[in-house]
């Protein structure tokens, strides 16, 4: 019988397409768990051992289910579900080039595309009344192609999502078994960009939720209050039900883990990762103890997202006749240990965390003051659905540029938080169901 | 030389001119990116991917675009500028949908009873040196290698073109919600006054068709060669991302310096009086320099940086083209996306000649933004 001594044990496990690798972590111990070959029982099968070796201290299991979503996305046997993306703009693209996506890989994800008219600008302000008899146009020609996972995107959505839940609301009343996204869920700038993220989203939904209730169901039944979390893209983690909710922000997790866990063995806050790529190597920095991440193109996709992701730079490290090498001055990593060991190590040690993106406006010092404080909150009430003990929460970061070009009194506020992983499961519940 | 760019013809080497390019086609996007986000580092990379892969798209089943100066097409031949007026983030929120560019020239050819021949860009930078190629190839016309202020500054009659008395008028600005708006008014600062309310209300950005003339006026009234020299330094970006090679490249160029490399320690807003006809509020950057000289640089910014502080004394101001470069990432560091923490070179590069003169400098020089001191070329 598994007894508990010593302090608690935390599992992390990287799934891939062919097996899983886990590690458990105790007493600042890491003990390496033999890789299981994917198959009908691999999830139990992984999780006995990692009980075998954690007992009764186990508690908590991060996943990382980044490298299977990508490997659903990128080109191959098509695994995921065509999505049907309703775009919600003053006027119809007139140039075949700007109706689509610039990234191949969403782009054969979408069966169907339809746009209605409507949207606001980067201020909430309406451009276009909302068509209604467009809509419902729309809304008879989804209930006949028969798709259930739909994608809506609105100009302006970020700041103003009234439109775009309009659509919503009357596609699942014409669609009842509809499985929607929306990208006001997602903020961020750009409608290219948060097109792209929110048809990744519907798409990735189904297979996400099939991983995530196995991990769930077994966590259950083999070991009851063990919270399950799921690694994010940002080098932080959220609960599972969040991920199911919101599956396109596990995307890029893997780098991001793997460039902390580098660091964590390092003991160092404050460094440049070297990373070995087939591609060549690449860098990431870390920054106070959390991966300098940004919202931008996850590499090979061929697009922008709005979901932060670790920033990587090809770096051969050091200056390098082919003009590849970059300055840093601080400690530079070169991570050798095994990626997924690392990936496991960086999911270890990662906390719940979130990530904002916002425009707003301003006429004195003493608004700004006031606009980064609403974004600190919502970030604030956010980390905690994803997971942080209620008063753990902390500015990690926060930023906030005048736009250039725009009406003077225009900022842009970036803000990531984190916060210290609550450990009691009714209470993660609860917050999980109070999300924002 | 990148493979399969086209051939340059002629190549002097000095500041300002790096030799002319005859056309350009889908494998010069990049370059034309880049170079663009070089002479304006306003706007970020979030709608990089949907600009350069609608432009690679159109040239590919267009063929090519012509770049001429202006000297070879005849005198009489009619040409108007094109831009993009507003925001690039909000172009970025609200792409376009394709065809306000051309659009833009349509309505002025309609207001001016005239039928173009031409197109050149306002402002050879950010998305604004894209609008031009794009209406060249959707039109079938030539684009000339030549704009009106060699980068990006805030209103737009701040062009050579003004200061050569040309108007900026008729002008039509077609925005992204399919509406447009047509301004005539015999002076150029009034223009930019009656456009810019407008402009919100199109969507925080329109494409913006503007001084309509003739190739025989424009050969004494744009700057030269402006288009190749920012396609030119693209290709110089994209092949160096080693920040020490790259200055050498770019300083063997365009006279490009290195005025310091230190981090952003500090970001602060409405750090000067505010003028709020002007584009953007005033703010500030504070860069920790690295190394022994160990100096504080403040960075006074607008839509651009307008000046850099070394302890205290000015050391590089408007109309200097000044940007900050990503040191740790080898990438161009844009005003949108600046971070507490980046490690950053701050680049000095001259402006056109035109801009240094008495008229230039008091069109955009620091006394336009508020600061009364004199640029330090002239102490």
């Amino acid at each position: 019988m598994p007894t508990r001594a010593g302090g608690p044990a935390y599992a992390d496990i990287s799934l891939q397409p062919r097996r899983q690798h886990a590690v458990v972590l105790r007493d600042h111990r890491v003990v390496s768990i033999p890789f299981v070959p994917s198959g009908p029982d691999d999830v139990e099968a992984l999780l006995s051992r990692i009980l075998a070796v954690a007992g009764g201290s186990l508690e908590a299991v991060t996943i990382d289910i980044s490298q299977i979503l990508r490997s659903a996305v990128l080109p191959g046997p098509q695994a995921l579900p065509q999505v049907a993306v309703v775009r919600i703009v003053p006027v119809p693209a007139s140039d075949p080039a700007l109706a689509r996506s610039p990234a191949d890989l969403v782009e054969r994800l979408i069966a169907h595309r339809f746009t209605v008219a409507g949207g606001h600008d980067l201020l909430g302000n309406e451009l276009c009344p909302l068509d209604l008899p467009g809509l419902e146009a729309v809304t008879v020609r989804l209930a006949l192609v028969g798709i259930r996972d739909i994608a809506i995107v609105a100009a302006g959505s970020q700041a103003n999502p009234v439109h775009e839940q309009a659509v919503a609301n009357a596609t699942q009343a014409a669609v009842p078994q509809a499985r929607i996204s929306v990208a006001s869920d997602f903020g961020g700038h750009g409608l290219v960009a948060r097109e792209a993220t929110v048809t990744l989203d519907c798409a990735l939904g189904p297979l996400t939720d099939r991983l995530l209730v196995r991990w769930e169901k077994a966590l259950a039944a083999m070991a009851p209050g063990v919270l399950l979390r799921v690694a994010r893209g940002d080098g932080g983690h959220s609960t599972s039900s969040r991920i199911r909710s919101l599956p396109v922000v596990s995307l890029g997790a893997d780098d991001a883990l793997q460039i902390s866990g580098a660091a964590h063995l390092e003991r160092i806050e404050n460094c440049r990762v070297l990373l070995p790529r087939p591609g060549g190597q690449v860098a990431g920095d870390v920054r106070n103890g959390l991966v300098a991440i940004r919202s931008g193109e996850l590499t090979g996709f061929g697009v922008e997202l709005v979901v932060p992701t670790a920033v990587l730079t090809p770096d051969r490290g050091g200056s390098s006749g082919d003009g590849l090498g970059r300055f840093t001055d601080g400690p530079v990593v070169l991570a050798t240990r095994d990626p997924q060991e690392l990936a496991c190590l960086g999911a270890a040690v990662s906390q719940p965390t979130s990530w904002l993106d916002e425009f707003a406006y301003i006429e004195s010092a003493e608004q700004l003051e006031k606009v980064r404080e609403e974004a600190q909150e919502r970030a604030t009430a956010i980390v905690v659905a994803n997971g942080a003990a209620p008063g753990s929460a902390y500015v990690a970061e926060v930023s906030t540029v005048a736009v250039p070009y725009s009406p003077p009194g225009t900022v842009r506020i970036r803000v990531r938080v984190a916060g210290a992983a609550d450990t009691d499961p009714r209470r993660v519940e609860v917050f999980d169901r109070m999300a924002p | 030389m990148n493979k399969g760019v086209p051939s340059t013809v002629g190549e002097q080497r000095g500041s300002g001119y790096v030799g002319a390019i005859a056309s350009i086609s889908s494998e010069d996007v990049p370059a034309l990116y880049e170079g663009a986000k070089f002479y304006s580092p306003a706007l970020g990379d979030a709608n990089k991917s949907s600009l350069t892969s609608w432009l690679t798209r159109l040239l590919d089943r267009n063929g090519p675009v012509s770049l001429m100066r202006a000297e070879v097409l005849p005198p009489e031949t009619p040409c108007v500028s094109l831009c993009v007026i507003g925001s690039g983030s909000a172009m970025t929120d609200l792409p376009p949908s394709g065809n306000e560019f051309s659009m833009a020239v349509r309505q002025v050819e309609q207001a001016t009873d005239t039928r173009f021949g031409a197109i050149y860009p306002l402002a050879a930078a950010t998305v604004s040196a894209f609008a031009p190629v794009v209406a060249a190839s959707q039109l079938g016309i030539s684009l000339i290698d030549a704009d009106g202020m060699g980068r990006t500054y805030a209103l737009i009659h701040h062009t050579a073109m003004h200061l050569a008395g040309v108007s900026a008028t008729p002008l039509v600005a077609y925005g992204p919600t399919g509406e447009s708006v047509l301004v005539r008014t015999p002076a150029g600062p009034r223009a930019d006054r009656l456009l810019r309310g407008n402009v919100d209300a199109l969507g925080g950005w329109a494409a913006l068709a503007a001084y309509p003339t003739t190739t025989g006026v424009l050969r004494r009234a744009a700057l030269p060669g402006t288009l190749s020299r920012l396609i030119n330094v693209g290709r110089v970006l994209l092949q160096y991302t080693d920040p020490d090679q790259l200055l050498v490249r770019l300083a063997a160029v365009i006279g490009c310096r290195r005025i310091g490399r230190g981090r952003i320690v500090e970001l602060e807003h409405l750090s000067r009086p505010t003028d709020w006809t002007i584009p953007a509020h005033p703010s500030s950057l504070v860069v920790q320099e690295l190394g022994d000289l160990g100096r504080q640089l403040r960075i006074e910014l607008r839509s651009e940086i307008v000046a850099v502080f070394a302890d205290g004394e000015l050391v590089a101001a408007a109309p200097d083209l000044l940007c900050l470069f990503d040191a740790s990432r080898g990438v161009l560091a844009t005003l949108d996306s600046l971070e507490p923490g980046d490690l950053v070179d701050v680049l000095a590069t001259p402006a056109d000649a035109i801009w240094y003169s008495t008229e230039g400098m008091a069109m955009v020089g620091l006394g336009s933004h508020g600061i009364p001191l004199d640029h330090p070329r002239r102490r």
